[in-house]
């Protein structure tokens, strides 16, 4: 999981006004709206690497056609509990087969970095007041999962025998009053 | 019953450590309480009324008198003595301080349990037949369907964060015994006509605020392919379901709002899966994952699949004919029986067991059914594998342990949820009511004449205590914060008994707290008064219609006769 410091962070959204872009000039690591990137993909010259982000109502679908074109896809959690871009996510790798980064942002905690991780996320923008070692540590606590995910398609009962067996035997940490003090 | 593999074992244990982390997090003042909130209901911890409350998971309804002990141990040591069980299978407590709730966590993860899903907008605890495995009327056993669906549920990446909680129960019998269609997923086993299983499957049942009846979305999918089908009823769910408004959220009201869009939906969902997914085929189940499922499935040592010699009690009579006529239950196995623990009785409220008498349960378990029990869907226990020979030693016992009440499937068989003394949510209060009513129909000479029925009372519109699928169901209302309670008639859980599953109707305006007993008493009178002979409570009800109710029922209002 890549941790985004926004300080340092290449991408960029478009700025200026508000409303439909008039022209949208094609500058490298422009993070678009559907909006903006409506107006802007005919003219859009390739090699020049661009996002879209898609609100967590938006269809996947809609956008399907153009993956190719992107090397980011920004995905919103307007609440943390809202799980619809886990949905989005998923779709985008399982589905489409998109290689490019898949972006968490908005009202993101560390709690829900094994789901990310899981559904296909490779990079987030913490909340503020998000600790990285804590998400770090919270990507840690399970040796493996029944279900199958992103990263590994297979559910257990799929992998090579054994697997279970020695899964319950891999070394982890326990974390014991290790949560408070990050 | 299910035998955990050390994977099994692991997880749950470094559930428990990820739940410890949590919580010390929470404590020390880095995880707030508003974002700690959802974490800790996933794994069953509420703050109610008085204190947190935790709902432990028994998947599917199945347990071991070592879990049972512990339970015990917890009660004890944790709490105030005492737990409950619920119509969802599940035990909770109610008094444990939050502070302590790792600890206890840890205690349940050494005998194989937790909290996992009971609570959240999730996919819950499923539920089903509490005969599971051992009835007479079973086609296919559910229990390995259960526990494959429990894996493939339990931590999915995707549907952690629901519109709302999601609740799948399955039987495999010829009776359903799991009010399947009362779910947001129902699903039924059979076999087609090549003799191949498969699942019926029922979409966007439940009850609170508008009570629906699932719909059948397709009558026979093979076995194989249940996994992915449900992955695409709930991804469906999870994208298109509403969030702007609670009570709106359920899979219920995109089924209904959507109706043959939905179906389209999600069958079209299903063969992208399949036909499109990288991961397409990987959750099919393969028949050796079925086959070692199955297999962990122990058969007691010593319970034998050709059963045992058959001993019928001869001329049984009196208390004792009594109980067998309702406590015991026909078994698969010849010589066996099924045999329920009421818990229901005078002093104690429905479902509710001191920690005394979880181990009594325990021991009797151990004594007469190979250590194992179940828990029933409508809050008692049940032994399923009792020797015939061995009903009579047993009854001395369930009665030595306030477990032997002839009374299962009768009017003081009522299901209850917690109500307003503990529950946070609670409009009002329902253990007084079912106090009063088993106080009130304490003969069982009148209890065995009224016969067959279905009473179930909640305290609020969550429904917890299924009202909707009572043959009398009571809602308990709050107006002006003092309580009421809305009295249906002629509800459903699908039964064969009950008919087909449908809520019941609403005889009139709510009942004061001091009239509603009376009100059921009067409704009960005019049934023994109409009834043909031999007719049931719900079949004079389906004849005669609930207008007939209606008069006696308002004849008891004092406070609220100006309104009926």
């Amino acid at each position: 999981m890549k941790f985004i410091d926004t300080h340092k962070d290449r991408w960029h959204a478009l700025g200026g006004e508000d409303g439909p872009p008039v022209s949208i000039n094609a500058e490298p690591h422009l993070l678009l709206d559907t909006n903006q990137w409506h107006a802007a993909r005919a003219q859009w010259p390739a090699g020049v690497p661009v996002g879209i982000k898609l609100g967590n109502d938006q269809d996947v679908e809609d956008i399907a056609a153009d993956l190719p074109r992107f090397a980011l896809v920004a995905l919103h959690f307007p609440k943390w509990t809202d799980g619809r871009a886990y949905s989005q996510a998923r779709l985008l790798r399982s589905r489409y087969r998109f290689q490019g980064e898949v972006r968490a942002l908005g009202d993101v905690l560390v709690d829900m970095m094994p789901l990310l991780a899981r559904t296909g996320f490779d990079a987030v923008v913490l909340r503020h007041d998000q600790s990285v070692d804590a998400a770090e540590r919270a990507l840690g606590f399970f040796p493996g999962h029944y279900q199958g995910d992103v990263g590994d398609n297979r559910p257990l009962f799929a992998k090579p025998a054994g697997t279970a067996q020695a899964l319950a035997k891999a070394p982890s940490q326990e974390f014991v009053n290790a949560g408070a003090s990050i | 019953m299910y035998q955990y593999t050390d994977f099994d074992r692991r997880f749950v244990h470094q559930r428990a450590a990820q739940f410890r982390d949590q919580l010390e997090r929470n404590l020390a003042g880095k995880l707030g309480d508003d974002e700690f909130r959802p974490l800790r209901l996933q794994n069953g911890w509420y703050v109610q009324r008085h204190a947190p409350m935790l709902r432990v998971a028994v998947p599917y309804g199945e347990i071991h008198a070592r879990q049972l002990r512990q339970l015990a141990r917890i009660a004890r040591e944790y709490d105030r003595g005492y737990g409950h069980f619920t119509t969802r299978q599940n035990l909770q407590f109610n008094w444990i301080p939050l502070v302590q709730s790792a600890d206890v966590m840890d205690l349940l993860a050494q005998v194989d349990m937790h909290g996992i899903q009971t609570s959240g907008n999730c996919i819950r605890n499923i539920t089903s037949d509490a005969l599971a495995g051992i009835a007479a009327d079973e086609l296919i056993d559910p229990r390995p369907y259960c526990e494959v669906l429990r894996q493939w549920s339990t931590l999915h990446p995707e549907f952690a964060f629901l519109p709302r909680k999601f609740k799948i129960a399955v039987t495999g019998a010829a009776e359903d015994r799991a009010a399947i269609a009362w779910h947001d997923i129902g699903l039924h086993l059979r076999q087609n006509a090549q003799g191949e299983v498969g699942f019926e499957v029922l979409v966007g049942g439940g009850m609170g605020r508008t009570p629906v009846i699932a719909t059948r979305i397709r009558e026979f999918l093979p076995w194989q392919q249940i996994l992915v089908f449900i992955e695409a009823i709930v991804r469906v769910y999870n994208r298109y379901g509403r969030r702007d408004n609670l009570y709106k959220a359920r899979i219920k009201i995109l089924v209904k709002a959507e109706g043959q869009k939905f179906f389209d939906a999600v069958e079209e969902e299903f063969r992208h899966i399949l036909n499109d997914d990288a991961d397409g085929s990987a959750h099919l189940i393969p028949q050796a994952e079925l086959d070692r499922v199955k297999a962990s499935f122990v058969l007691p040592e010593g319970v034998a699949e050709a059963g045992a010699p058959a001993a019928a009690p001869a001329n049984a009579s009196g208390a004792f004919a009594r109980w067998l006529q309702r406590n015991v239950h026909a078994h698969r196995l010849p010589g066996y029986r099924a045999v329920t623990l009421s818990l229901k009785r005078a002093g104690q409220a429905p479902g509710d067991v001191t920690a005394e008498q979880m181990e009594s349960a325990a021991a009797i378990a151990e004594r007469f059914s190979h250590g194992e029990l179940r828990v029933t869907h409508d809050q008692n226990l049940l032994l399923p594998w009792v020797r015939e020979s061995e009903l009579a030693a047993l009854w001395e016992a369930a009665k030595a342990a306030t477990f032997a009440t002839p009374n299962i499937g009768l009017v003081t068989d009522m299901i209850a949820c917690p109500g307003g003394d503990f529950c946070g949510l609670a409009n009002a209060r329902s253990l007084p009511l079912a106090a009063e009513l088993t106080e009130r129909y304490a003969d069982l000479d009148e209890v065995h004449d009224i016969g067959d029925i279905d009473l179930h009372i909640s305290g609020c519109i969550n429904s917890c205590g299924h009202h909707h699928s009572g043959h009398i169901g009571v809602l308990g209302v709050d107006k002006d914060g003092s309580e009421w309670y809305q009295l249906t008639i002629g509800g459903s859980d699908g039964s064969t008994l009950s008919g087909a599953a449908v809520p019941g109707k609403v005889i009139g305006p709510s009942f004061a707290a001091d009239e509603v007993a009376d009100a059921i008493e009067a409704v009960l009178d005019t049934y023994r008064a109409q009834r043909a002979a031999n007719e049931r409570f719900i079949d004079t009800v389906r004849r005669i219609g609930i207008e007939p109710f209606k008069g006696p029922a308002n004849a008891v209002r004092r406070s609220t006769a100006h309104a009926a």
